[in-house]
């Protein structure tokens, strides 16, 4: 199944047509229904992929006792070994899944429209999805996915601290609980991911998943000791490294005077003159991201709030396979 | 620098719109809320200083754009005299014309000058030009103030007319670039503005006007002519009353007669004395007036019999009968307007020399048979050193030898055409020849039966025409001298011409305008002639300058006796006397020279503008600033796009 990722991806870019664009999705009514419209229409698409049947798969054989289906019955063993053995399929219901979604100032950015580049921006003026709204339908999107997958779902926001927190349920009704938390959630201060972490990391038991949905606008030092230690347990971990196409860009043009959205740092910048240097640092920082999560089996995910999230819950999915 | 719309210069506070944004406006980059400041903060940052430079810079690119387009406007261009800023200076136009020749008068303005030369500011330069018809520099600018009085004090007045445009002009070609006035001592002579001329005055001049009072009544000697054997001299008065007086007839200086005479009030009177058959000599007329201008108390005129036009007719023997109506054409008429005539044959006339031709007023061709190049090359020496040449056709005539007689002197040209009968009209009948004709008149009679086709040069001008529209007498100008080709001919044999009541004043009439270049020679006025000469009479000869284009005049004065001395036939005696202009004492209002003054600094200006104008079109600088504004421009782009 992990063989099916990239495909997937190819897939996914190549259908991407049928997927609905994050602003156009922002638009829809509630998070609940922007997560089943999300996944709804990711898994139809996925019946021609390659993760078709990930969640009823073979696990061991044993002995057959009285009251198991006899469509279990493994005929091809019981050939060789003249003993009846039956396939036992395991469906991953004990996963517990951590969402851990970043919620700090600078997840409230979002892109302007690219006519208003030029153009100082001002009170009122419409922007585009912000990094906090897509990463919230994005959180919301997996969480729906995880419960269809009977997979216990938990949810985490913070930003110097925890904000909020849902311990991992796949009780009915616990999904609403989540998608509704992710509804009320309203931007932090600064950003701190590796203290959230630590807290979280104490307080899981037993082996799970988490995923983590932020902008990383932190120092990668912290970013990675927090993440690592889930690693070190047992525990499969998926990155969504959430940045804006501005971010990712820097399309500005005139000589402009940015402001730190998570405080007061004012700094005067010719775009062209800055840029160049501008992206050379967001990739060195990514690519940082990219190895030494990679290196730690930590999938990494650079992730882009223009584009469909449709690719987000492909890597997901990616991961889930991986989980034992 | 000096600038052709200084106007335009105004435009250079278009140059505060960019200071204003700088100083006023310099946070006009907006302010974006940003996320992902690590990264940018790790970018590395211009030197404050470094950009503050270059935002001084581009502030200087666009403020020097703003500049240099007013610049580009305003015609900028560099006087070619513009040299370091001199001294102010005092210069004194001192008036010696012939109307500041009354008794005291030239005291008076001796007593102003030494004024106004005392009077100047220290530190002025002082200089002092004389004027009339001209004027001279009788004390360059200088410091030397003892040298301009002691010029002062040796002035001697002229008997020129009053020139004031040549007097500022003199005027300013002394001043040059200084900053001063001008002082002018004059009587403000009326005429004194009337003749044209290039004078300028610099706006940076101020003119100063200290007159000379006029007397209060004049009285001159303003014409003296010759009418039927006696002097006649016309008196003039310009006193308010009647003025009795005594007038002096002589001839070369010898008494003839005095006759007493009353001139009314600001009138004038003829007085007549006989002159008892003398036909030679240099005759004058004086009156004595003890209160008006000393230079028109005498008047000179010329007895000699030799004012009447001289012709040579040119024949192919130069007898009688190849000129018979010619000769007794001109021997019509009373004493005065006689012409002197002579014939002379092709052979007789190569022989002669270029100076035995400049006594005649006028060569008439009628004749080419045996004139050889000798003969041909004389006429056309004799034409371009001022004669008047009439060619006639005829029988006599060949067009061929005309042809190469002008060779090089006239474009125009003859060739024979076949017979047929024609009628002869003016081309414009108020040409001088045809005036006393009053239109066609009696030229309509005139019945041609041969003629000859005349093809006018390019500067020839038609005068009369053929009745079927061909050319019949054809003019054109030749330096000094005149030449008309008559298409027919005036012996009788090509046409009823000299039969004709019409043919005495057409001879007449051509003949004195061809002489006239010669004859209106005999009298001129005091400035007409190079050279200070006064009034009287003088004896003028003719030379050909090397490198020329016209033949001078170069006079000597005092009178010379009537008779010239043998060697020296080229030299003609005329008559100087004091432009009339000048006998009047009614002088300008200050206000009316003041305004003359005005104008006169209207035309300067207009000048110094044209001039100007010429300069910034040759010197271009516009086009420089311009082309300097577009790089700067171009640079300013360049530097805005690296400053955002």
């Amino acid at each position: 199944m992990s063989a099916g990722g990239p495909k997937a991806g190819r897939d996914g870019r190549a259908g991407e047509q049928r997927f609905l664009d994050p602003a156009v999705l922002a638009r829809l009514g509630t998070l609940e229904l922007r997560a089943r419209t999300i996944v709804e229409g990711f898994l139809s698409g996925l019946h021609r992929s390659p993760f078709r049947g990930f969640s009823v798969e073979f696990a061991e054989y044993r002995q057959y006792l009285p009251g198991d289906d006899l469509s279990t019955i493994d005929w091809k063993v019981y050939a060789r070994s003249d003993r009846y053995y039956v396939k036992k399929f395991e469906e991953d219901t004990n996963l517990d899944c951590y969402l851990l979604l970043d919620v700090s100032a600078s997840m409230g950015y979002g892109s302007r429209p690219s006519t208003m580049l030029g153009a100082a921006r001002t009170a009122g003026e419409r922007r585009g999805l912000s990094k906090l709204e897509y990463a919230s339908m994005l959180a919301a999107s997996l969480a729906y996915l995880m419960n269809r997958q009977r997979d216990a779902v938990g949810l985490t926001a913070f930003d110097e601290r925890i904000v909020a927190m849902l311990p991992p349920s796949a009780r009915t009704g616990h999904l609403h609980q989540v998608l509704l938390e992710l509804e009320r959630l309203r931007l932090g201060t600064g950003t701190n991911v590796a203290k959230p972490l630590q807290v979280l990391a104490d307080g899981i038991a037993k082996r799970g998943m988490i995923v983590l949905i932020s902008d990383l606008l932190d120092d990668p030092e912290r970013v990675i000791d927090g993440i690592r230690p889930f690693r070190f347990r047992g525990t499969d971990v998926i990155v969504f490294h959430v940045l804006d196409r501005d971010e990712l860009t820097f399309p500005f043009e005139r000589a402009t005077r940015f402001r730190d959205i998570e405080g007061s740092e004012e700094m005067m910048a010719v775009p062209s003159a800055v840029r160049a240097h501008y992206l050379a640092e967001l990739n060195r920082a990514t690519e940082r991201f990219r190895q030494e999560f990679g290196s730690i089996g930590i999938d990494y995910r650079l992730i882009d709030t223009s584009e469909p999230l449709e690719s987000a819950l492909t890597a997901y999915l990616a991961t889930r396979a991986r989980t034992r | 620098m000096s600038f052709l719309s200084p106007l335009f210069l105004l435009g250079a506070l278009a140059a505060a719109v960019p200071l204003a944004l700088h100083l006023f406006h310099r946070r006009t980059e907006p302010v974006v809320p940003f996320a992902a400041m690590r990264y940018l903060r790790r970018t590395p940052v211009e030197d404050s200083r470094w950009r503050r430079f270059k935002e001084l810079l581009l502030l200087a690119l666009r403020v020097a754009a703003a500049l240099l387009l007013a610049l580009a406007f305003a015609r900028p261009f560099l006087p070619q005299a513009a040299g370091a800023l001199e001294r102010a200076a005092t210069l004194v136009l001192i008036d010696t014309s012939a109307s500041l020749s009354a008794p005291g008068q030239l005291d008076r303005l001796r007593a102003i000058a030494t004024d106004v030369i005392r009077s100047a500011p220290v530190g002025q330069s002082v200089g002092v030009v004389t004027f009339s018809q001209g004027a001279d520099v009788i004390a360059p600018l200088s410091d030397d103030r003892a040298g301009a009085l002691a010029a002062v004090t040796k002035l001697t007045l002229g008997a020129g007319a009053t020139r004031y445009r040549s007097a500022f002009a003199r005027a300013a070609e002394q001043l040059g670039n200084r900053p001063g006035r001008i002082v002018v001592v004059t009587d403000l002579q009326q005429s004194g503005w009337d003749a044209a001329g290039e004078g300028v005055l610099p706006e940076r001049v101020d003119v100063e006007l200290r007159p000379v009072p006029a007397p209060a009544g004049n009285l001159a000697v303003s014409a003296l002519t010759v009418d039927s054997g006696d002097a006649v001299a016309t008196i003039q008065s310009y006193a308010a009353d009647g003025v009795t007086t005594q007038v002096a007839f002589a001839i070369d200086g010898h008494p003839i007669g005095t006759t007493p005479v009353t001139v009314p009030a600001r009138g004038a009177m003829d007085v007549r004395v006989s002159l008892d058959g003398r036909q030679n000599g240099a005759l004058s007329a004086a009156v004595v007036d003890r209160d008006g201008y000393v230079a028109d108390n005498t008047r000179f005129a010329l007895l000699d019999t030799n004012a009447a036009p001289s012709v040579l007719a040119l024949s192919a023997s130069g007898r009688d009968e190849e000129v018979f109506y010619l000769s007794r054409a001109l021997s019509i008429g009373n004493d005065a307007d006689v012409f002197r005539f002579r014939a002379i044959g092709s052979p007789a006339f190569s022989d002669l020399k270029p100076d035995d031709l400049a006594t005649v007023d006028v060569l008439a061709i009628l004749g080419t048979r045996g004139l050889d190049q000798r003969g041909r090359d004389l006429v056309a020496a004799y034409v371009r050193s001022g004669g008047g040449l009439l060619v006639s056709a005829g029988p006599q005539v060949d067009p061929v030898v005309v042809g190469r007689v002008l060779n090089g002197t006239t474009h125009s040209m003859m060739a024979a055409r076949n017979a047929a009968p024609l009628g002869f009209a003016p081309d414009d009948s108020r040409h001088p020849v045809f005036r006393v004709f009053g239109g066609v008149g009696t030229l309509s009679s005139v019945s041609f039966t041969r003629s000859v086709l005349l093809t006018p040069g390019d500067r020839a001008e038609v005068i009369a025409r053929y009745s079927d529209g061909s050319p019949a007498l054809v003019e054109e100008q030749i330096g000094d001298g005149r030449v008309l080709m008559f298409g027919s001919d005036l012996n009788h044999e090509w046409n009823d011409f000299p039969v004709q009541p019409a043919f005495v004043p057409f001879v007449h009439e051509a003949l004195r305008y061809l002489a006239s270049a010669r004859l209106a020679h005999r009298e001129y006025l005091v400035g007409d002639l190079p050279g200070n000469i006064v009034p009287g009479i003088v004896a003028v000869g003719r030379t050909e300058s090397p490198g020329a284009k016209r033949p001078g005049y170069p006079a000597t004065n005092p009178p010379t006796p009537a008779t010239q001395p043998p060697g020296t036939p080229a030299t003609r005696r005329v008559a100087v006397n004091v432009d009339p202009r000048e006998f009047d004492p009614a002088a300008l209002t200050p206000d009316a020279f003041r305004a003359a003054v005005g104008r006169l600094r209207q035309a300067g200006a207009s000048r110094e503008a044209e001039a100007a104008t010429e300069q910034a079109d040759r010197q271009r600088l516009w086009q420089i600033a311009l082309a300097v504004m577009v790089v700067g421009l171009v640079a300013e782009g360049a530097l805005g796009r690296r400053l955002g």
